[in-house]
């Protein structure tokens, strides 16, 4: 009976100590997540695009390294429809978002719920640049969290063309 | 009860197939007066004894390729939009074509096709909204950079409805038209919402246009005449105060002989939920004037969408 005891003790501590890391992954991503819809992330602009997209720097904050690299895909393009970002030097250019304001988000809850899931629509616009490597000067320690920057290509214009088309922004031409 | 339905589908349906549409907008890229000066493509004439100048764009098109690469690009970028633009260079290629064209056609009795001095002086390249571009090379040392502005304009009003510009980054390398290029990718979007603003300001309180009434010398009456102790006039004001949107316009001239009304919102459907323009607008003051106590003869004149002229005494 003791035996059986100690057994059921023990796998109940490995299995804690094996899930622990995918918990706290799961609880960071949901944390990211959070943090995005209240736009806890910053956008710079590091250089006129190719045609068709913008590239940016953004900085996610978040306690894991790779949870941040993952989520500023999402909060590139989150920030590209929702917040936009300021020019400054290197020829930038400042840029307003696509949407008109940010309650779009919220009329379009549905929507952006599927659009934002891991592996949603979002991933078929952005994608790193250096193929994700990050610059020793953009990882910064941040109080118990990373601030990490990386630097992606929105193509935004091929996302302006789709929120179009799924009518969560309007067209210039519409009504003409 | 099917085919009811049916009908009542059918009905709503081309409502609102009448009512979708709005009079769309043309766009055309022109380059500013200032940059042909800069570049030297003007056209020096004598207007009576002061010499003036007038940029002359088909020397510019014909003489600056960096020119044709911007406005081939703009035209792309707008077109993917939905607003293809009308070329400047096909624009003025038409206009001396149909101008030979109706100088050699005759009818079978010899005569020719009319036109009025009035006709000529429309004959010009026009567009509804223009887009002006001017832009400057700054070289610092071994460094290039490019100065860009880009101006929406409204034709009829004359207000600059879009605006973009700023000098991009400095380069050591790159060539002029690479700079220009990543100029236009860099300022269009911000064109194109200020752009998006001027249409929803369209949609929510009409389109903007400007009116002249002016009258014939040989009409004996003129707007200070009285019909039913009111002042023809005030008569028109009133017609405009109940046919603009909310009643906005601006009476800007008012003499005996002409008025001149600005900042007119027309609404951009009639009450058969028909495209509106100036000149559908002003032909309701022209039947409103036709029809008694006034029993008033006009000539109506347009400018494109924005800009129409009524006047009163014949045709």
């Amino acid at each position: 009976m003791k035996k059986t005891g100690l057994y059921f003790a023990l796998s109940a501590v490995l299995f804690f100590m094996s899930a622990s890391p995918i918990l706290s992954q799961a609880r960071a991503k949901k944390k990211a997540m959070r943090d995005m819809e209240a736009f806890r992330y910053e956008i710079e602009c590091v250089g006129t695009g190719v045609e068709g997209t913008y590239l940016i720097k953004v900085w996610t904050y978040s306690k894991k390294p790779k949870v941040a690299i993952e989520q500023s895909k999402k909060n590139a393009v989150h920030g590209v429809i929702f917040k936009g970002f300021a020019g400054g030097g290197r020829g930038c250019t400042s840029q307003k978002p696509l949407a008109s304001s940010p309650e779009v988000e919220d009329e379009h809850s549905e929507f952006f719920d599927k659009f934002f899931a891991d592996g949603g629509d979002y991933m078929k616009y952005v994608s790193l640049s250096n193929d994700g490597s990050i610059d020793s000067e953009d990882r910064l320690k941040v109080g118990k969290e990373y601030k990490i920057g990386v630097v992606v290509s929105v193509m935004k214009d091929q996302l302006r063309k789709d929120l179009e088309k799924a009518g969560i922004i309007k067209a210039l031409d519409a009504g003409f | 009860m099917k085919k009811v339905a049916l009908v009542i589908a059918t009905a709503i349906l081309s409502v609102g197939m009448l009512m979708g549409q709005a009079k769309k907008p043309t766009l055309m890229v022109v380059p500013s007066d200032n940059w042909c000066k800069q570049n030297g493509f003007m056209l020096k004439f004598d207007n009576q004894g002061t010499v003036e100048e007038l940029p002359d764009y088909k020397k510019a098109l014909q003489g600056s390729s960096d020119l044709i690469l911007v406005i081939a690009k703009i035209s792309q970028l707008m077109a993917d939009r939905g607003f293809p633009c009308k070329l400047l260079e096909q624009e003025l290629k038409k206009l001396s074509q149909e101008s030979a064209e109706d100088a050699m056609l005759t009818s079978k009795s010899g005569s020719g096709v009319a036109e009025s001095p009035i006709d000529k002086l429309y004959k010009s390249a026009k567009a509804d909204i223009i887009l002006q571009i001017t832009w400057s090379v700054n070289v610092t040392g071994p460094k290039k950079s490019v100065t860009f502005v880009l101006q929406g304009i409204d034709a009829y009003t004359g207000k600059q409805i879009a605006s973009a510009s700023g000098t991009g980054a400095p380069s050591f390398s790159a060539e002029l038209p690479v700079l220009l290029e990543e100029a236009v990718l860099a300022h269009i979007d911000n064109f194109n919402n200020q752009l998006q603003n001027h249409f929803d300001d369209m949609f929510a309180n009409g389109r903007e246009i400007i009116v002249r009434i002016k009258k014939f010398d040989s009409w004996p009456d003129d707007f200070e005449t009285e019909f039913d102790g009111k002042e023809l006039g005030q008569i028109i004001e009133e017609w405009f105060q109940n046919n603009t949107v909310k009643g906005r316009f601006n009476t800007t001239d008012a003499t005996a002989n002409f008025m001149l009304f600005e900042q007119v919102r027309i609404p951009l459907y009639d009450a058969n939920g028909k495209a509106m323009d100036a000149r559908s607008f002003l032909r309701g003051l022209q039947n409103y004037l036709k029809n008694p106590p006034y029993n008033l003869t006009s000539k109506l004149m347009i400018k494109g969408l924005g800009q129409a002229t009524l006047v009163i005494g014949e045709k």
